[in-house]
């Protein structure tokens, strides 16, 4: 609140210096300094092409600051190495990379998380949100990566997997270190309420009679965590994955497909089904959990499992930090993202969002992303996406 | 050959277009769609030469207005190209020293090469302008601009 | 409960001493926002979100609804001014209004732009008010083939574009869709034309292309003229009033276009910016002289102006009525309503009325606002075109730069920029007009992927295309929009000769 009253306060303040600088300095400048200038002018630019001297001027002066930046910049780099075991404290102030713009679910957590850290004084540096957003991710991974500083973090999710796997980026979860796992999310698929479909094995039913009968909408592109969600599971259910129609919709129309009949299947994350079931637009044929979810409308939904059909999907979100960084530093942020999970404003924050979760110390989450790379691998390498 | 402007600008654009040509057709092909992801560029490609052999043959000439408004002397060219210069150099700078040491040297050096001889005021500006707007972003919306060098 | 139950409750919400304080608070930041090149209403309201965790509500959700219109509204000062839009939505206000501040006429653009985006996001909340659930309906019923068929008729519209030669504005868009193209193909997962770096992945951003077509290339003919006392008059803020025979002007586009722009704004996907296009190109159509539009019209200011605020409050139909985000920001707003413990949706009328009617309630009072708030500042916001040329020069540079920079955060952006400008100057000195360019990036990109959605569908049967009445008419009208100016040429001809 304050903050809004505040910045408008700057902002006039700034247009009125600007104002200010402009109109009344122009007169009432010291006439002294600006005599030497204009001495000092006339001296060095006597005879010349103006143009060329200010160039000139220039460019050695630009010289100069960068020879400067780069000297102070490996001094930095020297300081910051050097240190090893032993207990590990944050020097300066953490930041915490969104791969993506803002208002997405990365920027979403990492916010959230960062404002309980420093609000419930978890952390005592500050914390700062920074967006990298470009490359489905791959931006931020590799601002990461050149970085290469332990107080630099990152939040990510099935495309670290998904996002290598399809050659979109150089860099894989193997080029950074798993901190901690924080949430799950689960993928359901759903259909307009009036469709004929009543469960899974109906729709897969049919879709191994034709699977090309049966479109399929996400919001990801092909290859990526709403295409790959729905293959796992039509896959485990038996149907031709090479089949399967998907469309992918990035300006939020994907919902709005199924409503009007342009698609039948609609693969997205649990959260995004709740409102429209209630209303009564769509029923949801099955979600990816492994077991019964919690609450109002959710604990409705059966699982893939419980439909006889051995496969799960879990959309996780965690946070991450650079390759080969230091075991005491590691257990450091372990330890301040666990005091997090178990916070109760954290709870609440899930509970709004439909976030069930998941905490993974370091090393269990290193083994689940190996479990998960390898298995979503070798279903990309079926279909002919991975590289 | 190459007598008007039109003509020139269209065999520029013919070898942008078969550029162009050229890696649409080797897009990678995937397999699970009717209309794959070559077709619009491929479609635009050929659009793009066709419209380029058309605006050879153009005999239109261009308007003396146009013709004036192409005229650019050479000093101010190079102004031009110096102030393009600046931004490159401003961009490259931005991220190693930092928005606000960058900033208020180039608004500075480019308000004073483009002939703003007020020193003071051009100065107070060029301190005061980066300082709000960077407090502004950093701190007030919460929006990360590079701080390089500085220790704020 | 009844609607006029609901919307009695709303305006109590909404003129309550709270309400009230957080509208304005919501509008000011928003103008102010929409005001900086670059920086839109989705940085703002996503940085938001964290803050008004825990707020009332209603509150909370007043504010960010005004600082999403609010943007809409102040984005069309820099237009105006600098020539470098605010936002997207208000790309197709420098059209027209940056010629008329060239010709002293800044006073008169900001007028113009200020009473149209009332008049737009006026009408809108009315017709949002009194028909939001049954518009649900509307925002469904267009699939891919209808997509399709929409941008199809806003690209025929670009030879309307064009000042002079045909063939060259048709090669400015040809262009323009071409850069569309590069980045990851949606339908395959194909990267197409990114030269292996990650930064083109997503594609070009939209506010990278107009800053460097506009505001870069503008600046190149300010350094050339930065001399030319001929010009000084573009410092003459000019005469706030409106004439009788402007505002005469602005009444058709005023009226056509809120309500058009509202209907653009409710389908998801289409939103501000293409409704200020489209709302431009149909005035430009059916206006008895297109050939001052380019040059300074008042037309070409209250159109695009009226559109875009129309279709923002257009964008809160699906929003509020159905939880489908049908843009960035709305998606944006979204999470925010979670965040807040509300369930954007087809129920949200009936279990949070207050709310949802709250939210309506107070646009009223939020476009008051902004034009009281915005009318008398016009001759101080002027004043920035008093400033020295070339310390303005400096600062519309940093102003795009710094824009750029706050929606992506990379200096491949920047570099980007900077092309564009390059470009943007060369088709200037060359005459290649530069808004069809930007029409065919923005349509291009989602006529292509309705394409190919509706074809993956059909399994590539190409009848799925004027399989309904909608496409079907859209598709009629598009091919007759290509016919008549022809048609009116040859006419024009035949009389000549």
């Amino acid at each position: 609140m304050l903050v809004f009253i505040v910045s408008f306060v700057n902002f006039i303040w700034f247009i009125f210096l600007l104002f200010l600088t402009q109109n009344i300095l122009k007169t009432v400048t010291i006439p002294f300094l600006s005599f030497t200038m204009k001495l000092m002018k006339d001296y060095i630019w006597k005879g010349r092409g103006i143009y060329m001297k200010k160039l000139w001027m220039m460019a050695i002066l630009t010289l100069l600051v960068f020879v400067v930046a780069c000297g102070d910049q490996s001094a930095d780099s020297e300081a910051d190495s050097g240190e090893g075991g032993g207990d590990w404290e944050p020097e300066q102030n953490i930041e915490i990379v969104a791969p993506s713009g803002a208002g997405g679910g990365w920027d979403t957590t990492a916010r959230s998380v960062g404002k309980i850290m420093e609000e419930e004084g978890i952390v005592d540096t500050d914390i700062g949100v920074v967006n990298k957003p470009g490359g489905g991710g791959a931006v931020g991974w590799s601002y990461i990566n050149s970085t290469n500083d332990p107080h630099n973090l990152f939040v990510s999710s099935p495309p670290l997997i998904f996002v290598p796997l399809n050659g979109q980026s150089d860099l894989s979860y193997e080029d950074f270190t798993p901190l901690s796992n924080m949430i799950a999310d689960y993928g359901a698929f759903a259909v307009s309420e009036d469709a004929e479909w009543d469960n899974l094995n109906d729709l897969f039913d049919d879709m191994k009679e034709d699977p090309s009968s049966v479109t399929v909408v996400g919001a990801s592109s092909p290859g990526s965590m709403d295409h790959m969600q729905f293959i796992k599971i039509a896959k485990a259910a038996g149907v031709d994955i090479q089949e399967i129609k998907y469309v992918s919709e990035q300006d939020g129309g994907a919902l709005t497909q199924i409503l009007n009949g342009s698609a039948d299947v609609y693969s997205t994350g649990v959260a995004e089904t709740v409102e429209q079931v209630k209303a009564g637009k769509i029923k949801v044929l099955g979600v990816t959990a492994e077991e019964r979810l919690d609450g109002e409308v959710l604990s409705d939904f059966e699982t893939a499992k419980e439909q006889g059909i051995d496969a799960t999907f879990v959309n996780w979100r965690g946070f991450f930090g650079p390759k080969d960084m230091d075991p005491a530093a590691v257990a450091y942020y372990e330890e301040k993202f666990k005091e997090v999970s178990d916070s109760d404003t954290f709870a609440e924050l899930r509970d709004q969002y439909g976030w069930d979760e998941m905490y993974m110390n370091s090393e269990e989450y290193q083994e689940f992303l190996k479990e998960q790379n390898d298995e979503l691998g070798s279903l990309l390498e079926e279909l002919g996406l991975g590289q | 050959m190459l007598k008007t402007m039109n003509q020139k600008i269209s065999v520029f654009l013919i070898l942008f277009g078969i550029g162009y040509l050229y890696l649409s057709y080797n897009l990678k092909e995937y397999p699970y769609v009717p209309v794959d992801s070559d077709l619009v560029p491929k479609a635009l490609g050929y659009l793009l030469v066709g419209l380029a052999v058309l605006l050879f043959f153009d005999k239109s000439s261009e308007t003396e207005e146009q013709k004036k408004k192409r005229s650019v002397p050479k000093k101010e060219l190079m102004v031009i190209l110096a102030v393009g210069g600046m931004i490159f150099l401003y961009i490259f700078l931005f991220e190693i020293v930092g928005f606000l040491i960058a900033t208020a040297l180039f608004i500075f050096f480019c308000s004073w090469f483009l002939g703003y001889n007020r020193w003071v005021s051009n100065l107070l500006v060029s301190l005061i302008f980066p300082s709000v707007l960077y407090y502004l972003f950093n701190y007030l919306l919460q929006i990360r601009l590079p701080q390089g060098i500085l220790p704020f | 409960m009844g609607a006029l139950d609901g919307l009695m409750q709303g305006f109590q919400v909404a003129f309550s001493l709270q309400g009230i304080m957080f509208v304005l608070i919501g509008v000011v930041t928003g103008t102010l926002i929409g005001m900086m090149p670059g920086l839109g209403p989705i940085s703002a309201i996503a940085i938001m979100i964290p803050v008004t965790y825990g707020m009332d509500p209603s509150a909370a959700l007043v504010m960010m609804a005004g600082v999403y219109y609010g943007a809409v509204f102040g984005g069309s000062t820099s237009s105006i001014l600098l020539n470098a839009p605010g936002i997207s939505g208000t790309v197709a206000t420098a059209f027209d209004g940056y010629p008329m501040a060239q010709r002293g006429e800044a006073g008169k653009a900001l007028a113009i732009a200020a009473i149209s985006s009332f008049t737009g996001g006026t009408v809108s909340v009315v017709l949002l008010m009194l028909f939001a659930p049954a518009l649900a309906q509307v925002a469904v019923s267009f699939g891919p083939p209808q997509y399709f068929a929409l941008m199809f008729l806003g690209l025929t519209a670009i030879s309307s574009l064009s000042e002079g030669s045909t063939i060259k504005a048709l090669i400015a868009a040809t262009l323009g869709f071409i850069a569309a193209t590069i980045g990851m193909d949606a339908q395959t997962g194909t990267t197409r034309f990114t030269f292996g770096t990650p930064n083109l992945i997503e594609g070009i951003d939209f506010l990278v292309i107009a800053l460097g077509l506009f505001a870069i290339a503008e600046v190149c003919f300010l350094i050339i003229n930065r001399k030319d006392k001929s010009l000084s008059k573009q410092s003459d803020i000019g005469n706030l009033k409106l004439s009788k025979e402007d505002l005469k002007e602005m009444k058709g586009p005023m009226t056509r276009q809120s309500f058009l722009g509202f209907i653009l704004g409710v389908l998801p996907g289409a939103g501000a910016t293409i409704a200020s296009f489209i709302g431009y190109i149909t005035e430009k159509r059916i206006a008895k002289k297109p050939e001052e539009f380019g040059k300074g019209s008042v037309r070409g200011v209250a159109a695009p102006e009226t559109a875009n605020n129309a279709a923002t409050s257009g964008a809160f139909v699906p929003l509020l009525s159905l939880g489908i985000p049908g843009s960035g920001t709305t998606a944006v707003m979204l999470g925010a309503f979670l965040v807040l413990g509300i369930q954007p949706g087809p129920l949200l009328v009936q279990d949070r009325p207050e709310v949802f009617w709250g939210i309506i309630a107070s646009m009223y009072i939020g476009n008051v606002f902004l034009l009281i708030l915005n009318l008398p500042l016009i001759p101080y916001i002027a004043k920035i075109l008093k400033i020295s040329r070339p310390m303005l020069i400096s600062l519309v540079i940093i102003f795009s730069l710094i824009g750029v920079y706050s929606i992506s955060f990379s200096t491949f952006d920047l570099y980007l920029l900077l092309i564009f400008g390059v470009i943007g100057y060369l088709m200037r000195l060359f005459s290649f007009p530069a808004a069809p360019f930007i029409l065919a990036f923005i349509l291009g990109g989602m006529m292509e992927q309705a394409l190919r959605q509706a074809l993956t569908a059909s399994g590539g049967n190409l009848a799925i295309l004027v399989s309904d009445p909608i496409s079907i008419s859209l598709l009629i009208v598009s091919a007759l929009s290509f016919v008549v100016p022809l048609i009116r040429i040859r006419k024009k001809d035949a009389t000549q000769d």
